[in-house]
């Protein structure tokens, strides 16, 4: 590839977008090139300075109409869920609906399915309740220790802020049916939580998805199972994920 | 297990109040802007089958913004402060470099509200929502190449907004 086509693919390059063959190829023309190397320090630098402007947080009583909204919203519409409940019945055979039904109720969750949805919950709740730190620090030699006695393991815990991912702290969270430790990156406006705990078995898994606009990742790692959870996108997600790896 | 409005999409608040005060660029009509679309988002509930719920969400502001506001969606407009953004100093800078840094963060803040609608929107869905261009081009309704060339076009024209004092390194560009 030339200087022009390597060109137009620099801003999908540092935003981790390319094919990794692709990725390769600009890597390998980048090393030898100082016009382009350049030119993507310049691009980083304008992503550095869009990530300076001002994120927007939703005013309290915003969200506060929203919540109160629902409600009524809600009886509106099984009100009309009813209606046309009863206009199929009417109509049609109504056996639609009890095919539906039924297939609802036999769907139940897998263990691992069960877990994801809790790590996602949690997540939300310690963003939304505001209680995301038992511990402060961005020193895991504070965070760690805070751990002793509070748990019958001790998580391993390491900054990431090289890697671009700062530890922000810990706390003691409930997830599985046990008390286990979360801790808590963050990567620019957004936090990203891990959770960590012994695993029983000696299964290793490794898993990705996405849970209500969450990306979730969980691995088996030291005989400990980790499952980590943030709206970052899944590229950042698995950058952290391999950092937290190393 | 069906899970409820609140759980899926109130989680999504602080997302949907950035992205819709972009747009709007200012408090009360980001407010409006939010409530409408959360109420519209509300209706159409049942619909959302895949789990990018934040995405979802998105895509309702924005077609919301652009049913409520034709003529002004994609204009200039006018600049209003910004004083509920969450841009408390850094503790860790002293006065002088709070102070520069205040400044930035201001001036970052008028380029982009100059940029044209589409340029902008695009850079606070990637830089600050850290949305990917497949989660972005859903968004925007717009493909993956587009979301490429139209991001790398935004960039260049911020940095031409704040050029020359704002940036290091030498502009992109090859004769």
């Amino acid at each position: 590839m030339d200087c022009r086509e390597i060109e137009g693919l620099l801003d999908a390059y540092q935003d981790r977008e390319l094919e990794s063959a692709v990725s390769t190829s600009v890597r390998d023309h980048l090393d030898t090139c100082a016009a382009c190397h350049r030119r993507l320090a310049h691009v980083e630098s304008i992503g550095r300075m869009v990530r300076r402007a001002p994120y927007y947080q939703a005013p309290d009583a915003l969200r506060a109409r929203l919540m109160h909204a629902r409600p009524r919203s809600t009886a509106t519409s099984n009100l009309l869920a009813w209606a046309a409940a009863v206009v199929m019945v009417a109509s049609l055979t109504g056996s639609i609906l009890f095919v539906r039904s039924s297939a609802r109720a036999a769907r139940t969750l897998d263990p691992v399915d069960a877990v994801a949805q809790e790590v996602v919950s949690s997540h939300v709740r310690a963003l939304m309740g505001e209680h995301l730190f038992d511990v402060r620090s961005t020193d895991q030699h504070t965070v760690k220790p805070w751990f002793l006695g509070k748990l019958d393991y001790s998580p391993p815990v390491s900054d990431l802020a090289q890697a671009g991912f700062p530890l922000t702290g810990g706390r003691l969270d409930y997830v599985a049916g046990r008390p286990v430790a979360a801790l808590v990156y963050a990567r620019g406006q957004h936090t990203i939580n891990v959770f960590v705990w012994p695993e029983a078995s000696d299964a290793i898994s490794s898993d990705a998805r996405a849970i209500r606009g969450f990306h979730v990742r969980h691995w088996t790692l030291g005989g400990m199972s980790y499952w980590a959870v943030s709206d970052v996108n899944d590229a950042e997600l698995d950058q952290f994920v391999h950092a937290l790896q190393q | 297990m069906p899970r409820s409005f609140e759980e899926v999409l109130l989680p999504h608040l602080d997302a949907a109040f950035n992205y819709a005060r972009w747009l709007t660029k200012n408090d009360a009509d980001a407010q409006d802007l939010v409530q409408d679309a959360y109420v519209r988002a509300l209706r159409f509930f049942s619909s959302l089958r895949g789990e990018d719920a934040r995405a979802w969400l998105l895509t309702i502001v924005r077609n919301t913004w652009y049913g409520r506001f034709p003529r002004r969606a994609g204009s200039g407009g006018t600049i209003v402060a910004g004083e509920d953004a969450d841009n408390r100093a850094d503790v860790s800078l002293d006065p002088e470099a709070q102070a520069i840094q205040q400044q930035t963060v201001e001036q970052v803040r008028r380029a982009l509200e100059t940029l044209p609608m589409d340029f902008r929107e695009v850079l606070v869905l990637r830089e600050l929502e850290g949305l990917s261009y497949k989660e972005i081009a859903a968004v925007v309704g717009i493909p993956l190449g587009t979301v490429m060339s139209r991001l790398a076009r935004a960039r260049e024209r911020l940095a031409g907004v704040l050029a020359p004092s704002e940036m290091s390194g030498e502009h992109r560009g090859l004769p």
